[in-house]
Parts: C-alpha cells; sequence; structure tokens
C-alpha cells in the first residue's frame, strides 16, 4: 500500500512522509536499548567558547552539549548532566570541522599511497600546472586514454559493492592526525566521504558514490553529442518507466521499456542517487552544462570552473554547484573578443549568482610539499583568496565546511554545528582564516581526537601556555609594556 | 641589443594614444604632486619611524618627496590629499628570485642553458619580454621589482636582472643590469650532462669563480694605473665581465643553496674565501642552523618558496635529515639562530608572484616572529639590501621611488585586497579597473 502510494507523491513530500513513517521505528529500538543497555549516555560540553555555527547565529561565550556523538544543545545556561566531560573553551573559537573534498594522500594502509584501485581520477587537479600557461585546456593535455569520462570508477557504481575503506582505514595514520591538526574532521577519499576518526573504525564510511564525473568538452564535439542524447534517452526512459509503471497495472501484458542502451551512471544521476560532475572551465563548456543540466533537471556540480564568474547567472539558474579553487590563474585570452581568463573574483560573483561554492586548494594533498600554504592543511588560507576577491567571511566558511558536505551528501549529519548533527567541531586559537591561528582541539563524535600540544607536528610553535589564548589570563610580556 | 630593438619597436606602436598631449597624471614625472592620506603607513624605513599611522605620502616626479605627519607637511595652496579611508599604503614588494619575465618555461627555455657546467656569460637580461602577461600580474599583485634569474641547471646559469614589473619598455622596467650571478650549488646541477656531485661541483665552481676574479683584479690593476702610464687595456671576455661588476660590489651573488653543508659552502667559499656580496636563496633543509653564522658574515637569507622542513617526506630524506620534532618553520629556524635579515621569494613560476605574500604568511604560522613586522619586511626592504638596491626601493622614504601599494590590511593575509599598485608614481594596477569588476556590474 505504502509503495503503491509513494509512487505519486513528490521527492519533497516523499521525503517527509518517510521521515513520519520511519521516525516510530527509529524511536522504538532506542528506548528499549535505553533500558537494557547498561552503558550510559557519553556527554561532552564544550564550554564558554565563541560557537561559529556556521549555519546560523555566532554564539559568544556558548557552550555546546553533545550526547552519543551527537549535538544535544547549543545555548547559553545549559544543564549538564551528571558525568558530562567538560572542555574548556574559554577565548576559544569553536567552528564546525572542515569538509575536505577529493584528498589525494591516503588515509588507509597507514602510508602514503597514490594509486589504490578505486583512485579516483580528477583530471583538474592531477594535471594542473603541467603546462602552466601554455593555454591549452585541460582536456587538450591529457592523454584521450585517460578520458575522465571513461575512467571513473564505474565498478563501484555496481550495486552491493561498497566503499573499500571500511576495512583498510588506517585509524592511527599520521596524516588523519595532521589532518585533524588542521581542521579536518570529514574528507573525501575517491568517491567516499570519510570520517576522520582515531582509533576506531566503525562508521568510518559515511557516504559512499555521492558524484559521478562525466565529460563535457568543447574539444570532443561527438563526446558532447553523445553525452546530450544519454541524457535524453535516460530522460525518456524514465518516463516510459512511469508510464509503464502505470498501465500495467491494468494490462499485466504490457512489455516493461527496455533499458538496453540507457546509460547507468546518467541514469543514477537523474534518479537523484549521485550527482554529475564535470572537470570544466571554458566558459563555453560551462554554458554547455548549465544548458545540459536545465534542459534534462538535474544539478550539475562544476570542479574548475575557472570562467565561471563570465557566465554565473547561468550557473546559477542551472543550480550548478562549482568547485573552485581561487587560486588558479588563466590568462585572458587575446583571440576572444569576449571575456575570458580567471579572476580573482570568480567565487564571489558565482556566489552572488546563487551557485554553491566549494574550494579545494591547487594541492590536495594532505602533505606541505614543503611549500606549505597550497594544500589540504591550509584549506582556510585557499579560501582567504576567495575573500581577497570578495567573498564573504562566513560564505568562505561555507565553502570549506557545509557546501562540499552537501556535495558528498553528508550535510545532515556534518558541515555545521546544529542540534542533531554529529558533534564533529574545532576549536581554535583565533579566526580561522587566518594564517596564524591554530586548531588547539578537534572533537569528531563528541571525542576529543585531536589536542595541539599532544602531537609533534605543531606543539613547539606558540605552545599554548604562551598564547594569549584568553586576553585576560595571559598577557605576554611583550604586549604589556606597550 | 637586438632584443632591445625588437621591444623599442613593438612598444612604440602601443605607446601613444590619441589624447596624450594632457598632463602627465599626478606624481609621474612632470605631473603635478600626488598626495594621499592613509591609516597606516608601512614605511619599513630602515632608520626612522617603520609605521607612520594616520599620515600623508607624497610623490612627486615619481620619487617619494614626503612621508610623514600631515602637520609636518610644508603648506602648499595647490595640494590636493586623496584620503585613502582606512586602506594602508606600503612599499612595492620585491622577490629576488623569479624566472618569468621572459618566456615561461613552458613556452621555451631561454634561462636553463646548461651547456658548461659554469655559464657566467650568459645573461638573463637577453631573455625579458616587457609587459608579459606575469610580469603585469606581479605589478597588480604589488610585486614591483624582481630579479629575473637564470635556473638552476648548472651551478653557475649567468647574469640575472633586477627589473620593474609593470612597464612594457625595457628601459622603463631595468632596474640594474646586471642584478645578480646566479650561483647554484646542489639541488638540481647534479642532473648535468654525467651526473657530477657536490665534490666536483664545489671544485669547479671554485675554479670559476678564481678565474672570474683574476680577470676582474686585471682590469682593476687596469683602471687604476694613472692614465699616462695606461698600456693597451686587457681584452674584453663576455665569458667573465660579470665578476667586474661582483668584485666590486655592484652586484651580488644569489646563491641557489639548501640543505645544512651546502649553505655551509656557500659561507665559506663565496663570502669567506672570496669575500663577495652573497645572498642565501631557498636556504631551507635544515640550513637555519647556519642563521646565526650567516648573519655574523652579513649574509641575507631570502627563503622559500619550500619554507617548512616537514617530517617523514621522502624528498627530504635525501638530506640525511628528518626533523624528528615536528613541522619547522624555515624562517623562523633563521630567526631563532639570531638572524635579522630573513627575507622571502617565490621561485615563480614554482609559486606565482600573487603568492608571494603566503611565504610570509606561512613564515609566521610557523613560528617566525612578526611583532615587529619582521614578515612585512622580509617581502620589502630586507631582499633590497640583500640585492644592494635599498637606496631606491624596498621602503616609502623620501628620495626613494614611489613604489607603493594601496591594501586593506596586514599584506601577509591573503584576504588582503589590493586596491592599487603604483610604480615610480605610475598607476599599474587600479581594482577599480579590472575587467571582472565591470561584468559584475552589468
Amino acid at each position: 500500500m505504502l509503495l503503491k502510494k509513494k509512487r505519486f507523491l513528490t521527492p519533497a513530500v516523499a521525503l517527509v512522509g518517510a521521515a513520519l513513517f520511519t521516525a516510530p521505528i527509529l524511536a522504538a529500538p532506542f528506548t528499549i536499548e535505553d533500558a537494557e543497555d547498561e552503558e550510559p549516555d557519553a556527554y561532552m560540553a564544550v564550554q564558554g567558547g565563541d560557537i561559529y555555527t556556521g549555519t546560523g547565529e555566532i554564539l559568544r561565550g556558548a557552550t555546546l552539549l553533545s550526547k552519543n556523538g551527537k549535538i544535544e544543545e547549543i545555548g547559553y545556561n545549559l544543564y549538564l548532566p551528571k558525568d558530562t566531560e567538560v572542555v574548556d573553551a574559554k577565548g576559544l573559537r569553536v567552528y564546525p570541522g572542515l569538509v575536505a573534498l577529493s584528498a589525494s594522500t591516503r588515509m588507509s594502509l597507514g602510508t602514503f599511497a597514490p594509486g589504490l584501485e578505486f583512485h579516483e581520477f580528477t583530471p583538474h587537479n592531477e594535471f594542473e600546472g603541467v603546462c602552466g600557461d601554455c593555454g591549452k585546456s585541460l582536456e587538450e593535455i591529457i592523454p584521450p586514454a585517460l578520458d575522465p569520462g571513461e575512467t571513473t570508477t564505474e565498478h563501484l557504481a555496481v550495486e552491493g559493492i561498497k566503499s573499500d575503506f571500511d576495512d583498510s582505514y588506517d585509524p592511527f595514520n599520521g596524516y588523519l592526525v595532521m589532518a585533524l591538526g588542521n581542521g579536518i574532521t570529514t574528507m573525501q577519499q575517491s568517491t567516499t566521504a570519510l570520517k576522520m576518526l582515531r582509533g576506531r573504525i566503525d562508521g568510518v564510511t559515511m557516504a559512499d558514490k555521492s558524484m559521478t564525473s562525466f565529460s563535457w568538452s568543447g574539444f570532443n564535439p561527438s563526446g558532447k553529442a553523445d553525452l546530450r542524447e544519454k541524457f535524453r534517452a535516460g530522460n525518456q526512459y524514465l518516463i516510459d518507466l512511469r508510464r509503464w509503471q502505470e498501465l500495467v497495472k491494468k494490462d499485466k501484458e504490457l512489455k516493461e521499456p527496455s533499458r538496453k542502451g540507457i546509460d547507468s551512471r546518467v541514469l543514477s544521476v537523474l534518479q537523484g542517487e549521485t550527482m554529475a560532475k564535470f572537470s570544466s572551465n571554458d566558459r563555453d563548456d560551462l554554458l554547455g552544462i548549465a544548458r545540459l543540466a536545465q534542459a534534462n533537471k538535474f544539478r550539475p556540480v562544476i570542479s574548475g570552473c575557472v570562467e565561471g564568474w563570465i557566465v554565473a547567472e547561468e550557473l546559477g539558474r542551472a543550480g550548478a554547484f562549482a568547485i573552485v579553487t581561487p587560486r588558479t590563474r588563466s590568462d585572458r585570452s587575446e583571440e576572444l573578443s569576449r571575456e575570458s581568463g580567471s579572476s580573482i573574483e570568480n567565487a564571489a560573483i558565482l556566489h552572488a549568482a546563487g551557485v554553491q561554492v566549494a574550494v579545494v586548494p591547487a594541492n590536495t594533498s594532505v602533505d606541505l610539499g614543503g611549500i606549505s600554504g597550497r594544500d589540504l592543511l591550509h584549506l582556510p588560507i585557499e579560501a582567504g583568496f576567495a575573500v581577497r576577491g570578495g567573498l564573504s567571511d562566513k560564505a568562505a566558511l561555507e565553502s570549506i565546511t557545509i557546501v562540499p558536505a552537501r556535495l558528498l551528501g553528508v550535510d545532515h549529519r556534518v558541515g555545521s554545528l546544529e542540534i542533531g548533527k554529529d558533534a564533529d567541531m574545532i576549536l581554535c586559537d583565533g579566526d580561522i582564516m587566518h594564517y596564524q591561528t591554530f586548531v588547539q582541539y578537534a572533537i569528531v563524535n563528541g571525542t576529543q581526537v585531536y589536542d595541539k600540544e599532544d602531537e609533534i607536528f605543531y606543539a613547539h610553535i606558540r605552545p599554548r601556555g604562551e598564547v594569549a589564548v584568553d586576553p585576560g589570563e595571559a598577557v605576554p610580556e611583550a604586549v604589556e609594556a606597550e | 641589443m637586438l632584443n632591445l630593438l625588437a621591444n623599442c619597436l613593438l612598444t612604440a606602436t602601443l605607446a601613444v594614444a590619441p589624447g596624450d598631449e594632457a598632463l602627465p597624471a599626478p606624481g609621474e614625472i612632470g605631473g603635478p604632486d600626488l598626495t594621499y592620506r592613509a591609516a597606516k603607513i608601512l614605511t619599513m624605513a630602515l632608520e626612522g619611524p617603520m609605521v607612520v599611522n594616520n599620515g600623508v605620502v607624497v610623490v612627486r616626479d615619481g620619487l617619494v618627496a614626503f612621508v610623514g605627519k600631515e602637520r609636518d607637511l610644508p603648506a602648499s595652496e595647490n595640494r590636493v590629499v586623496t584620503d585613502l579611508g582606512d586602506l594602508w599604503l606600503m612599499p612595492g614588494m620585491i622577490d629576488l628570485h623569479t624566472h618569468e619575465s621572459g618566456m615561461s618555461l613552458y613556452q621555451g627555455n631561454d634561462l636553463n642553458d646548461t651547456v658548461y657546467l659554469t655559464n657566467p656569460g650568459l645573461r638573463a637580461s637577453a631573455a625579458v619580454l616587457p609587459g608579459n602577461s606575469s610580469s603585469m600580474r606581479a605589478a597588480s599583485v604589488g610585486v614591483t621589482t624582481v630579479l629575473y634569474i637564470p635556473g638552476s641547471g648548472s651551478n653557475m646559469g649567468g647574469s640575472g636582472v633586477l627589473l620593474k614589473t609593470g612597464f612594457d619598455k625595457y628601459e622603463d622596467c631595468e632596474l640594474r643590469n646586471p642584478g645578480s650571478l646566479k650561483l647554484a650549488q646542489s639541488g638540481n646541477p647534479e642532473s648535468w650532462v654525467m651526473g657530477v656531485n657536490r665534490s666536483f661541483m664545489n671544485w669547479n665552481t671554485r675554479n670559476t669563480f678564481k678565474r672570474g676574479l683574476a680577470y676582474a683584479a686585471k682590469w682593476a690593476a687596469y683602471e687604476d694605473t694613472p692614465d699616462d702610464e695606461k698600456g693597451e687595456a686587457p681584452l674584453v671576455d663576455p665569458q667573465w665581465e660579470l665578476f667586474r661588476a661582483l668584485a666590486k660590489g655592484e652586484a651580488q651573488v644569489s646563491t641557489h643553496t639548501q640543505i645544512y653543508q651546502v649553505v655551509l659552502e656557500t659561507l665559506t667559499m663565496v663570502r669567506q674565501e672570496f669575500g663577495l656580496d652573497v645572498y642565501i636563496d631557498h636556504g631551507t633543509i635544515g640550513a637555519w642552523r647556519l642563521g646565526g653564522m650567516a648573519e655574523e658574515l652579513g649574509v641575507q637569507a631570502i627563503i622559500g618558496p619550500r619554507n617548512v622542513d616537514a617530517p617523514s617526506r621522502n624528498f627530504m630524506r635525501w638530506a640525511g635529515h628528518i626533523e624528528a620534532e615536528g613541522f619547522r618553520g624555515v624562517a623562523a629556524g633563521y630567526q631563532e639562530a639570531g638572524h635579522k635579515w630573513v627575507g622571502f621569494n617565490t621561485d615563480a613560476p614554482v609559486i606565482s608572484d600573487e603568492e608571494y605574500v603566503i611565504q610570509a604568511a606561512m613564515a609566521v604560522r610557523f613560528g617566525f616572529d612578526d611583532s615587529t613586522m619582521d614578515a612585512v619586511r622580509g617581502l620589502t626592504i630586507v631582499p633590497a639590501v640583500a640585492a644592494g638596491v635599498q637606496d631606491k626601493v624596498g621602503s616609502i622614504e623620501v628620495g626613494k621611488h614611489a613604489d607603493l601599494i594601496l591594501i586593506n590590511g596586514h599584506p601577509a593575509d591573503p584576504r588582503s585586497r589590493i586596491e592599487q599598485v603604483l610604480i615610480e608614481g605610475r598607476k599599474v594596477f587600479d581594482r577599480n579597473e579590472t575587467t571582472s569588476a565591470d561584468a559584475r556590474a552589468k
């Protein structure tokens, strides 16, 4: 009965309906467990910090209470149950943990292991800087054999195959600690969203297959035509399928429409199971993607998007997500009468046009590579370049928290500090967007997993005792003298 | 010369536009005074106040004519003061390691001819493309002076040239030629022909210095001889001409050097043995331990772009050294070792000049003390002193070039937005005139 009804509901209504229906089921075993399980609830209170909720207000000197890893309450004068673990956050700023897209350093196997079987091919990242300002597009540089549309991990899309990180994630990995030390609590590896768990692996995979790569390039007109046709055919198939599902009730003999020739990846995009991700920088390609998306009613994810500022309005109307590296530069082409090339204002203009902007650094390894400030350990620095171009501090924070969480399909759990979401947060000794700010503590699932003083990486740099975390408590002498 | 001529021809067609007969703009040569009032002026002067709050700067004929409090400004009837609101004024930045003022490394390589193991006769000035996109972009992000140097594929790549960015004529760009001798002691020249190593490289480099300095000494002796006793002038040998400038202290040795032992070789060979004006370029991988010695010898440390020694990196292991204690900020290391002359560089295109300020930001992040603006000094006056051009650039002081940046915050912060850049009083960048802003207005 429910199944029949569900078919006619719009997705939004279906969601609400499903939520209403499933709520009692979820609640029921919980209460039973409560009664039977001896284990008491684990409470943690982060007390007295300035809480930057991300999607909501900034609460000065507030308290965040978590229960069993979920945020229970945020506010003032909270009742703290007995045995609540209290973290003193006075003088610190509390932010949602950062969400890092397309990290290339592996959190599995304990060592730097690029080239795993499920390694996602991201031409934008891997071929960045190969030819500098040679004027060639990525499509020209990337060898045809590595066409992103062809080499995505299609086998992952086969039903039943889950992330291989469940049993290969190394919860004692040094890179994990470095990531936590720089505020990252959720990370994309291949097509998987991982929770940066320390010392445990249960529930490390938060979501899988949230994005599927497609290729769209002006240098491959037939490829564009093919993809357009695949989407058209996919949409037609879905229409036919729905019609058949109705008619077959009256006429049992009616033949089901054939799935032959229908692209399974396109179909999963159209059915909302995954998001279509393109790597594109060229204005004309961006326009093409926007039109493809609007014609076929899906929201495209566009990685690169260097010339997005030129067609921001169109991308906004298509409901696009942009994954940008604000530092990417390309020259204006003298051969074109239109605007071209990069703009420092790209992220700001896209955001103003309604595009969801996520930021990734040029180097997506969890590693300084000696040249620091341009890798995943310095996500806020990259977002800072977007601020230089006019993006607000708030939107910049969103670009490394809630927006990437949406892209990974985990925004209901992480990316902002809200009641009911995972208690993943970082406690910083200043503005997260400032280059001098360090993460003092990281908390994942309501458990402290990082303390700057306890790890070798940064403990010796401005040790906590010497830093004026709370101006009222420890003012360095030099400042006092003035 | 040919190159120069070609540049002249090229720019001649571009330079004159109709309606140009009007007076030069304020601040430019021949134009009226340009007077800016700013909330904060980072003068970066070596002597006198490094910061002037709520002060004014007067630019006359491309030079700084006044900097200080407005009350000290001589009265003038015609003065028009432009109030910059809460913007800061700072001197144009100086990057002593770039390869981008000419053909890009990706377009064709004019800068890394590794025919011999030492090539002191080659000149980067011959490869300059004034007004190329990289130079213009450098100007737009406040890097107004660069040292354009040969690559490090051989031990001596030739002479670099000090250039102003943002101009499209070579004559306007050239600040000093030769700008430096590019010496590369290790960590690249090893790939030369049959694979040389440090002992041979040091032997050969030392020999080249000896021959070059002998040539310079011969010329110095000739020049010192009274005119009536002068015999025939020594033969001019382009291979060694650069050493005359080096011997006179008119150019420095900019040394691609890193790893403790190699930097030690820089200090002992180039500075102590040959007595040349030299500075450390890169200087990473444990070399900060020599900070005290470098300071004592007057050798500036122009570090970057690899400005953090990181643990457990494979490429770090070839130096035989791993920082067990965690990340070590290289600039902080020099500073803690007692070095007061720490500057930065980009090695563009390794990182772009737009990221030059991030070198300072990362230095501070990893422990470099900026409480007396050492991070800003490292982007301005320290490289100016290292390159011996502190009388012209690197600070806002009377008589020096009016290379000015209008910025809305601390220059090391990537969020700080540059509003305007002047080079020698000429406006080379104005954010309100960029195309993207136009696009947004539409």
